[in-house]
């Protein structure tokens, strides 16, 4: 199973970039996204139930804002081990932070993934409110592209590892 | 402790915040704990939304307590539009906010201030020294989520309650299958009080006024009249900001609460638990006595052990709804929309949680005013740093920094809705 976990606290612009991007490859990629070996969680403020979440799957993706030195709208694709050190400066709401989940799964010996993912973008405004930057509005087609390829070379995967 | 306190960003807590103290030849000269960001967005954001949307558009403010906020606010619309829910409803809505408590409290207790009580700097750390203790507060955690999908319809923002009930009745055998895991809960919940009881918490002790909901027949949480300590009187939530008030103060961007007396009150699990203690489950009292806790509890710290009594309560509360959920009425009940005013108040697991809205005849929110508990406790925060900061000026710096930190941990402050919260600064003249 592969799981694709959008992050974001949705009243707070840019914040809300992860669930923006996973709904733009759902309406752009219909058939992946009714694959039945998908499981898609618009987790939103998910703290530490994104172990739950994660469980359930062999790969996961994980879809979420980040505060990067970088424009709004860049796109990266991270491993776990890159993840805690852009979290450090995240002034995201989420409460508990996926790498802080994450760390915590990994230590108590919690069923994860073995692959894992993280598609992160890069705010521009988090302020309170409802609406992405124009920058990240634009960068939506292309972080669901990526989700689209990390879903393709999880199905070849899984059909040679059969 | 030669210098001032500072703590810029305080961890494991819900948001951003700050404490700073400033010391004067060796002295407590200034104490504040600071907000950074505007306090009244989310009022002005659901003006001019339709009623139906303010229960969803409230549980996404804060990723620990959206029952609560769906709770307060459906409440407040359905008195202002003269809405009578049925027992059913009532009893699924108590069901829903135990799964919030469950997870509420499993965090607290053991992610939270477990470190801080256990030595450690975060869960990470308690993980690798106690991964069982972990564990425990993981499944805890995840058994409180599982109920509130099963009810609430996600795993994280409930989408499933409206004013007038819930959109629909919830599955029945999807809340029969946690049955076993409630089970399991209970008895978890119950080493959660004996662990509790057994910690040794720093010595600190206030005089303070406790304000809690309160029912004569049950603990209460879902909802209630709100009774204080001091006066001993209950009042009705209509009438709540005439005895409870809010100002700005000039270091924070959020309001602080006080009585019309002009004194800090504290609300939460301690209130909750000195006022009501009578209404708790017999299970429940029979975790307190059996860990030999004595009431009322006056240390600030000692909040954790009310949290695990909690648990105790909201586990077997739940357990005995579960069993006997048994829907026949409808979910949500019939009502015209109507031009209103109304409140609504119940206990979120930080504490008195109060709403009020005005609805005009099309059923769009004219007027909306949140009072969340971490607010309510910001004045008393402030209160007990007055008094708990002379007792660390000794310690070293680090020392002193982290208890002060402890201390504000100990009301489980939840910024994302009161605003964002913590970091400590202490500074020396």
């Amino acid at each position: 199973m592969l799981v694709i976990v959008a992050l974001g606290q949705e009243l707070r612009r840019d914040d809300a970039a992860g669930l923006a991007i996973v709904r733009e490859w759902q309406r752009t990629y219909p058939y992946s996204a009714a694959d039945p070996e998908v499981h898609i969680e618009m987790a939103g403020l998910a703290g530490l139930n994104l172990l739950t979440f994660l469980e359930l799957g062999d790969a996961a993706i994980l879809v979420d804002c980040i505060q990067a030195k970088a424009p709004a709208g860049t796109l990266f694709m991270l491993d776990e081990s890159e993840l805690a050190s852009f979290c450090a400066a995240s002034g995201s709401a989420h409460g508990w932070g996926a790498a802080d989940t994450l760390a915590l799964g990994r230590s108590i010996g919690a069923q994860m993934p073995a692959n894992l993912t993280i598609l992160a973008i890069a705010a521009g405004d988090l302020s309170l409110g409802e609406g992405l930057s124009p920058d990240v509005q634009f960068a939506l087609p292309t972080a669901a592209g990526q989700i689209e390829k990390q879903y393709k070379n999880y199905k070849l995967f899984s059909k040679f590892s059969r | 402790m030669k210098q001032n306190i500072e703590v810029p960003a305080l961890a494991r807590v819900e948001g951003e915040g700050a404490i700073y103290i400033r010391l004067k030849n060796g002295e407590i000269a200034q104490v504040e704990v600071n907000i950074y960001e505007p306090p009244r967005f989310f009022e002005g954001f659901l003006q001019n939304r339709y009623f139906q949307e303010v229960p969803d558009i409230t549980a996404r403010i804060c990723g620990i307590c959206p029952v609560a906020y769906q709770m307060s606010s459906v409440q407040a619309l359905e008195q202002a539009m003269s809405v009578q829910i049925s027992d059913e409803i009532r009893a699924l809505r108590r069901m829903l906010y135990c799964a919030e408590y469950i997870e509420s409290h499993a965090l607290h207790v053991y992610m939270l201030q477990g470190p801080d009580m256990l030595g450690h700097e975060s869960a990470l750390t308690l993980a690798g020294e106690h991964p069982e203790v972990v564990k425990k507060a993981l499944r805890l955690k995840k058994i409180g989520n599982a109920l509130l999908k099963a009810i609430g319809g996600r795993s994280v923002h409930p989408v499933s309650s409206c004013v007038g009930g819930f959109y629909r009745w919830p599955d029945s055998k999807n809340i029969k299958a946690l049955i076993a895991d409630l089970e399991w809960a209970v008895q978890a919940s119950l080493e959660t009080v004996q662990f509790a009881a057994g910690l040794t918490y720093p010595e600190f002790e206030m005089d303070y006024e406790y304000v809690a909901l309160t029912r004569p027949d049950e603990y209460a949480i879902y909802d209630g009249e709100i009774l204080s300590s001091k006066t001993h009187q209950s009042i009705k939530s209509v009438d709540f900001e005439k005895s409870y008030l809010e100002s700005h103060v000039k270091h924070s961007n959020a309001l602080h609460s006080h009585t019309t007396a002009g004194a800090t009150y504290f609300v939460g699990p301690l209130a909750r638990l000195n006022l009501n203690y009578n209404q708790l489950r017999p299970v429940t009292k029979a975790a307190a006595e059996s860990a030999g806790v004595t009431l009322p509890i006056n240390n600030p710290f000692k909040g954790m052990i009310a949290r695990g009594l909690e648990l105790v309560e909201v586990c077997d509360l739940a357990l005995e709804l579960a069993r006997s959920y048994n829907p026949t009425g409808p979910s949500k009940m019939p009502f015209k929309v109507k031009a209103g005013e109304g409140t609504g108040v119940s206990e979120a697991p930080r504490g008195l949680l109060y709403h009020r809205y005005v609805v005009n005849e099309q059923g769009m929110i004219q007027f909306a005013k949140i009072t969340p508990p971490t607010a309510q406790n910001f004045a008393q925060m402030e209160a007990d740093l007055w008094q708990f900061a002379p007792q660390v000026l000794d310690l070293k710096h680090e020392e002193a920094t982290l208890a002060c930190e402890h201390l504000i941990r100990t009301y489980d402050p939840c910024i994302s809705c009161a605003t964002h919260f913590l970091t400590l600064k202490v500074d020396r003249e």
